[in-house]
């Protein structure tokens, strides 16, 4: 190519001319983002500042001095802080017991399986459990204990739940970061005489600090961002942000004032994100060199610890199992606490009275789960292996929906698409959207981190033979980023099946979900078709991974770079 | 320094659980006796026993059987950080989130020594692997071979009983391989620690080894000098896995002669178990022959040259000797020396450069 030639293809209609596939790509992505991510966001922002046509930050003052509201905050982020120190402790003693253990497999399955439920429920599953247990006519503090009048509400129990759903994310973490850890390591510090506890502190511990820290911002940040846990169990005790913008929309329809309090929000949420991205980001330790991880690792841990630390994760997965099993057997009896005999009613109730918002979600997550899954792995292919002006901004304007909190999206959606140019509020489109843009980045995640793992040169090999940039996506680069896109789908499903934070906000008479319908139940106290409700969705989504799971496996190119799990790519409730 | 102990190991043996094959034997009644401030290289190809060998001298690894003494004390049921011993990984397994200082004088720390005398022993150690000036760097800011400094450096600086190392020299680039080997050795005799070294390459271990002990599947070949080895090899395996090979098949005749190649060779040694009409194998290595052109006579035989490869400083044939396929090796004696491909030549061997074993499978 001469000089001419090259300067001639650094214009914009140059390059359009030179490749109009991926340029009409990038513009038909632009277009979206800018449509269902800037827009609701400026909107947001637009509603929160914009005051009878000027900037006014009085919204904002009323509530940074309203002393209720305050305490809001303050004890969302007491929540959070809590949640994301007991999480993580949690999720490291599960990560290090299944990683440094060396139990046998049929032992670290059942744990994982266990531990796993909570991630493919709706979210608020462990409190409806924790009533069940604890509550007026708990099986535990009335039935067992005999205690009258005890409160389950509050913000002891809220924690509890929260910690419960969410360490399984630090355990995510975690367990692979370990499991990454080269054994010799831990070998040498005792081969240099360091007895096993030393070498823990010493090294293993230190060497884990960049992912507790990481685990700590994932679980502080969901915490923070939950809403239907402390809408159940905080009760009037305990007001937490997201819950009040919620009242504040459903209950008094103040739209500024619930965009407000959402926004307040976003200052801790941005904070966290910002923090992951730059802090924990750079400190991971990268394996100095490549070879020679493979020996067995000596027995890190003595006979006693090891039983001690298998017998406290045992008890944790034991509860949550039995907080399951009770929602089970809650379903299958006329009334908990009250009348156990057998029936079938509340199956019978949620598939009359409760079919429009089963059949609703699903029609919602058969459309949101293939684009979700798509989207993810174009945009995750274009930016990671296509050199276009603004990819690097396209990458982090497509993670925006998936970093703020549910409560912040709903309620931006919520403003954004209730008004001319673009009334889309009450439609099934709007929700598809919504987890299509705030799950999809999952997708969008795994595909770059496995297009990482890929050497560039099997594609410029594939060019080198002969064939044209098509047939290479096709035949090379497609196959081996298959994994993504399923997990993608994986990802986007589960949310879609089980997400309320955002689309609590975005169901009408027209469109509703089973998460709504499972949250409206409990507020009447129905809470047998509540559990009826979640027994089908954690059905549902187990049948559906693990058909996803089996596809991915008979899919899967030999040799292709492993996804370490489909909810490894974990996004927020 | 420590007063160099002896190292005994005495029928060691370790099994694992195999996905297909069931049990397989790791090491199989492994005994070996090495001496104070000996330097005992473990050889074998992958998978034979040697790196477990190791791993339960270091106490890595629990033995099924046997017992491990370090200067006569029994040391089989001691942890590995209770042994006294200093080990030095493939991959050299330094601490990532320390200095290179810190990295050095961790082992000193958890023998809870003073600030100032572990100041003092790690610039000393420090000084003599020629890492001083990297004190505050961290392992990944190093190159290789300076990563294979400070894993030397942190082993010897406590002062072990015994030193370990597990094929050390495999990450590094051959030139440095070369340079490493060497100054592992020159420590090693300098601060005369008993020192277990396990590689696969033979070069290495003939070049660093006071002994070699040969492993393959799990047990322990021959034990001896790397002359012992290359000279006197216990079975075929050896002789072929130490240097090259030529095999040559015969029968052992009367006054201890085997014809092959056209001539008798008079052996100066009879294998034992061999008795006259036995088949046995000669082992002739490629150096052993002298080539030349010229008539043949004088007790050379025809060889045709059949391919070349020119090394630089030597030069490899394969020749075709009455029917044998003989790999053979000459020092590069200049440009008009070298034979050409489809030329006859002049082929010589000696009774000094045979070696004849008993044949393992007549």
């Amino acid at each position: 190519m001469t000089t001419v030639d090259a300067r001639a293809v650094t214009g914009v209609a140059a390059r359009v001319r030179r490749d109009p596939a991926l340029a009409a790509a990038v513009a038909t992505l632009w277009l979206l983002l800018a449509l269902f991510v800037v827009y609701p966001l400026a909107m947001l922002l637009a509603r929160i500042f914009w005051d009878h046509g000027e900037l006014s930050v009085a919204g904002l003052a009323s509530v940074l001095t309203d002393r209720h509201q305050i305490r809001a905050f303050a004890n969302s982020l007491l929540l959070a802080l809590f949640v994301g120190v007991f999480g993580t402790l949690l999720g490291f003693l599960f990560a290090f017991t299944a990683a440094r253990c060396r139990l046998p497999r049929a032992i670290v399955s059942t744990i994982d399986a266990s531990v796993l439920l909570p991630l493919v429920s709706p979210p608020f599953t462990t409190a409806i459990g924790l009533i069940f247990s604890f509550g007026p006519r708990g099986l535990i503090t009335y039935g067992l204990l005999g205690i009258k009048g005890f409160t389950v509400y509050g913000m002891g129990s809220t924690m509890l739940a929260e910690t419960l759903t969410y360490f399984p994310i630090a355990y995510l973490t975690l367990r692979p970061m370990l499991a990454a850890i080269d054994p010799n390591i831990e070998g040498m510090a005792l081969s240099l005489g360091a007895s096993r506890r030393r070498v823990f502190r010493t090294v293993t511990l230190p060497l884990c600090i960049p992912g507790l820290a990481n685990a700590f911002l994932l679980l502080f940040a969901a915490s923070l961002a939950d809403f239907a846990t402390p809408l159940i169990l905080g009760g009037n005790q305990f007001p937490v942000l997201p819950t009040q913008a919620y009242l504040q929309i459903t209950g008094l329809f103040d739209f500024r004032g619930g965009a407000v309090l959402s926004f307040v929000l976003l200052v801790p949420a941005l904070a966290v994100f910002l923090l992951q991205r730059q802090w924990v980001g750079r400190r991971f330790y990268v394996t100095i060199t490549g070879k020679g991880a493979g020996q067995t690792p000596f027995d890190s841990v003595a006979p006693g610890v090891r039983w001690l630390l298998l017998a406290a994760c045992i008890a944790v997965a034991s509860l949550i199992v039995y907080l399951y099993a009770l929602l089970l057997y809650a379903s299958l009896v006329v009334a908990l606490g009250a009348n156990h005999a057998f029936t079938l009613q509340h199956y019978r109730v949620i598939f009359t009275e409760g079919l429009k918002p089963i059949h609703d979600t699903l029609i919602i997550a058969a459309l949101a789960t293939p684009l979700g899954g798509l989207y993810g792995v174009l945009l995750g292919y274009l930016v990671a292996r296509k050199l276009f002006p603004g990819r690097r901004s396209m990458e982090a304007v497509s993670m925006i929906n998936y970093a703020l909190p549910g409560t912040i999206v709903g309620i931006a959606y919520l403003i954004a698409f209730n008004d001319p140019p673009f009334v889309l509020t009450g439609t099934a489109l709007l929700i598809v959207a919504c987890y299509v843009f705030r799950y999809g980045p999952t997708g969008i995640r795994t595909t770059i981190a496995l297009l990482q793992q890929i050497d560039r040169s099997l594609e410029e090999a594939s060019l080198g033979l002969g064939a044209r940039s098509g047939t290479t996506f096709r035949r090379v680069t497609l196959p081996l980023i298959l994994p993504a896109f399923f997990a993608g789908l994986g990802v986007v499903f589960i949310r879609s099946m089980t997400a309320i934070s955002a689309t609590i906000f975005l169901v009408s008479i027209g469109w509703t979900l089973i998460t709504v319908k499972i949250l409206e139940n409990i507020t009447e106290l129905a809470l047998g078709p509540a559990a009826a409700f979640s027994v089908l969705v954690v059905v549902i989504v187990f049948v559906v991974i693990a058909g996803i799971g089996r596809a991915l496996r008979l899919l899967r190119a030999q040799g292709a770079p492993p996804v370490t799990s489909m909810l490894g790519g974990w996004s927020r409730p | 320094m420590m007063q160099a102990v002896g190292l005994r190991i005495d029928g060691l043996s370790k099994r694992f659980a195999h996905g297909v094959k069931g049990e397989v034997y790791a090491a199989r009644d492994v005994s070996l006796d090495v001496q104070p401030g000996e330097f005992l290289t473990l050889l074998g190809p992958s998978g034979c026993g040697k790196t477990t060998t190791l791993r339960m001298i270091a106490g890595f690894e629990r033995p099924d059987a046997g017992r491990i003494f370090f200067g006569g004390r029994d040391v089989t049921d001691l942890a590995a950080n209770d042994r006294g011993i200093g080990f030095v990984f493939q991959n050299y397994a330094l601490f990532p989130h320390l200095s290179i200082f810190e990295n050095i004088a961790y082992g000193l720390r958890v023998r809870g020594q003073d600030g100032d005398s572990i100041i003092r022993a790690v610039s000393e150690v420090m000084a003599l692997v020629g890492l001083s000036g990297y004190e505050q760097q961290f392992p990944a800011q190093l190159s290789g071979g300076e990563q294979q400094r400070v894993a030397l450096a942190r082993a010897i600086v406590i002062r072990p009983r015994v030193l370990l190392f597990d094929e050390p020299l495999s990450n590094l680039d051959a030139k440095l391989r070369v340079q490493m080997r060497a100054e592992i050795r020159a420590l090693q005799r300098r601060l005369a620690i008993t020192t277990v070294y396990v590689t696969h390459d033979q070069e290495e271990a003939m070049a660093v080894s006071d002994r070699i002990a040969l492993m393959n599947r799990g047990t322990i070949v021959q034990v001896g000098t790397a002359q012992d080895l290359y000279h006197r090899p216990a079975s075929a395996f050896v002789a072929q896995f130490v240097g090259r090979v030529n095999m040559v098949a015969g029968h052992l005749e009367q006054s201890a002669s085997v014809s092959a190649l056209g001539r008798h060779f008079v052996l100066h040694e009879i294998p034992p178990g061999v008795a006259s009409g036995d088949p046995v194998r000669l082992v002739l290595r490629p150096e052993g022959f002298a080539l030349s052109r010229g008539p043949i006579a004088n007790g050379a035989v025809a060889a045709k040259v059949l391919s070349r490869t020119f090394l630089g400083e030597k030069i490899e044939y394969e020749l075709d000797c009455l029917g044998e396929r003989l790999q053979s090796v000459r020092y590069n004696a200049g440009a008009g020396a070298l034979f050409e491909e489809g030329e006859t030549i002049a082929l010589r061997c000696t009774d000094e450069t045979v070696i004849a074993l008993k044949e393992e499978n007549p």
